[in-house]
């Protein structure tokens, strides 16, 4: 708990149901620390860093990449890559939560991208006329405490902010292709992009989780 | 006005010529390395809404694989920095100040990119189909979920949402029923049970959205012969109150 005398902002991880039997997070037990420990090669560390945040990862990567396999394969490939570059992370630019999310959202971002100029996407239509696997759907509820806050926030962009950050974030489109499918012109949505990031930043930091 | 990009930047809704583009300006710019730095908290929490559980193989997976993975070296100890004061974005007054011309490709790159959201946009219309749909209501900003268990093992959810006036009920029993009868799925209107479905034979978890919860009091399940029955011929396995 030491880490929390200091006026850096909380470790938004702090709030995961712990995967540990320990409720309580004793020290050194933060994304943060744990990461520090990593770029020394502790791989303990990396596993206990690891529980914390691989379902934050794995889901994020899988909303927006939709297909399980490649999901699984993305998150291996970006917890690896945290591995690897531990010691890059600065906590003087943000929490060590943001810095892997960053890593993951982006590869998951590029793999789709990857995909849609490769192929035409056949799997497109055959992935939405799968049978709904009981799994997947049963994680998008257990979650659901940590989505009750970002949702709530969410909830309070305008239409267009919300449409325009989500459509980027979680599905992984440009910003040109979300003005496409909102039917909304460039400059209007770069701007609805960075009001509501504002405006979700405001809303979630008044309520970090301590 | 390289500048307007940052949320698209933070959001890596940016193509590969932009995001360069956008780098180089933030090489040069304290101010907007800042607001990029908190507008990137806030958009790591997105990920706080896409919260699943990996397949279990994963962990093995990764811990195995880094161990013959070498580790980039620290640049220089990790300088011990006092934490900025949480202050305000200036992107107006730094959007004013820097203009950066961003190269023709760009438009070019998004020309291509257009083209292809559409296709994949005429297609995704083409394949509305009940995944899309579950999951629509399981992001509903006023969903709720209650969950209760199943007589004989496991437990049934139901996420609803009033906006959508839909329901998501989720079944996980322990096991099957015994002698060949299948679980069945309701949902009382008006005090009257309402057939929402029944299960094969065997089949112990089940997906299916309803529609007009509004209506519906509880979400019930109970075991009933194959190929389900009119009206519940068992008390209630589970009952969730709606």
């Amino acid at each position: 708990m030491a880490e929390r005398g200091t006026s850096r902002r909380p470790d938004h991880l702090s709030a995961v149901p712990d995967a540990g039997p320990e409720k309580a997070p004793e020290k050194g037990s933060e994304p943060a620390d744990l990461l520090r420990a990593v770029a020394r090669g502790d791989e303990k560390a990396f596993a206990r860093l690891y529980d914390l945040v691989a379902p934050r990862v794995y889901g994020l990567i899988r909303r927006v990449l939709r297909d399980p396999a490649q999901s699984e394969e993305v998150a291996q490939e970006v917890l690896v890559e945290v591995w690897r570059t531990a010691a890059r992370f600065d906590p003087a630019r943000g929490s060590a939560t943001s810095w892997i999310c960053t890593i993951a959202h982006r590869r998951a971002v590029d793999r789709v991208r990857a995909e849609q100029s490769a192929a035409e996407r056949l799997a497109f239509v055959g992935r939405a006329q799968v049978d709904i696997p009981y799994d997947s759907v049963a994680d998008e509820v257990s979650g659901r405490l940590e989505r009750q806050q970002v949702r709530r926030c969410l909830s309070d962009l305008t239409e267009l902010q919300r449409q325009a950050v989500t459509l980027a974030y979680y599905q992984g489109h440009t910003y040109p292709q979300v003005a496409e499918l909102l039917g909304a012109p460039l400059p209007t949505v770069k701007t609805r992009m960075r009001d509501g990031l504002i405006r979700l930043r405001d809303c979630l930091g008044a309520g970090v989780p301590a | 006005m390289i500048h307007g990009l940052i949320g698209p930047y933070v959001l890596d809704a940016v193509d590969d010529i932009e995001r360069a583009t956008f780098e180089r300006h933030l090489r040069e710019c304290d101010v907007c390395r800042a607001d990029v730095d908190e507008l990137r908290e806030a958009s790591a929490r997105l990920a706080d809404g896409a919260w699943s559980v990996p397949p279990p193989a994963l962990r093995d997976n990764v811990l195995s694989a880094i161990t013959s993975v070498r580790q980039i070296a620290p640049i220089s100890p990790a300088p011990v920095r006092t934490a900025r004061p949480r202050r305000r974005l200036r992107v107006v007054a730094a959007a004013a100040a820097v203009v950066v011309a961003v190269a023709g490709a760009a438009t070019v790159a998004s020309v291509i990119q257009n083209d292809r959201v559409r296709r994949a946009h005429d297609r995704a219309e083409a394949a509305q189909a009940a995944e899309a749909r579950v999951r629509a209501v399981l992001a509903a900003p006023d969903l709720v979920v209650r969950e209760e268990p199943v007589t004989g093992g496991g437990r049934v959810t139901v996420a609803s949402s009033k906006l959508h006036d839909a329901g998501v009920i989720m079944l996980a029993a322990g096991s099957a029923p015994a002698g060949g009868k299948v679980y069945q799925l309701w949902t009382i209107r008006s005090r009257q049970p309402v057939n929402e479905g029944a299960l094969a034979p065997g089949q112990t978890t089940s997906v299916q959205i309803v529609d007009g919860v509004s209506q519906a009091s509880d979400v019930g399940v109970s075991i009933e012969p194959p190929g389900g029955s009119t009206t519940p011929t068992t008390p209630l396995a589970a009952d969730v109150k709606l």
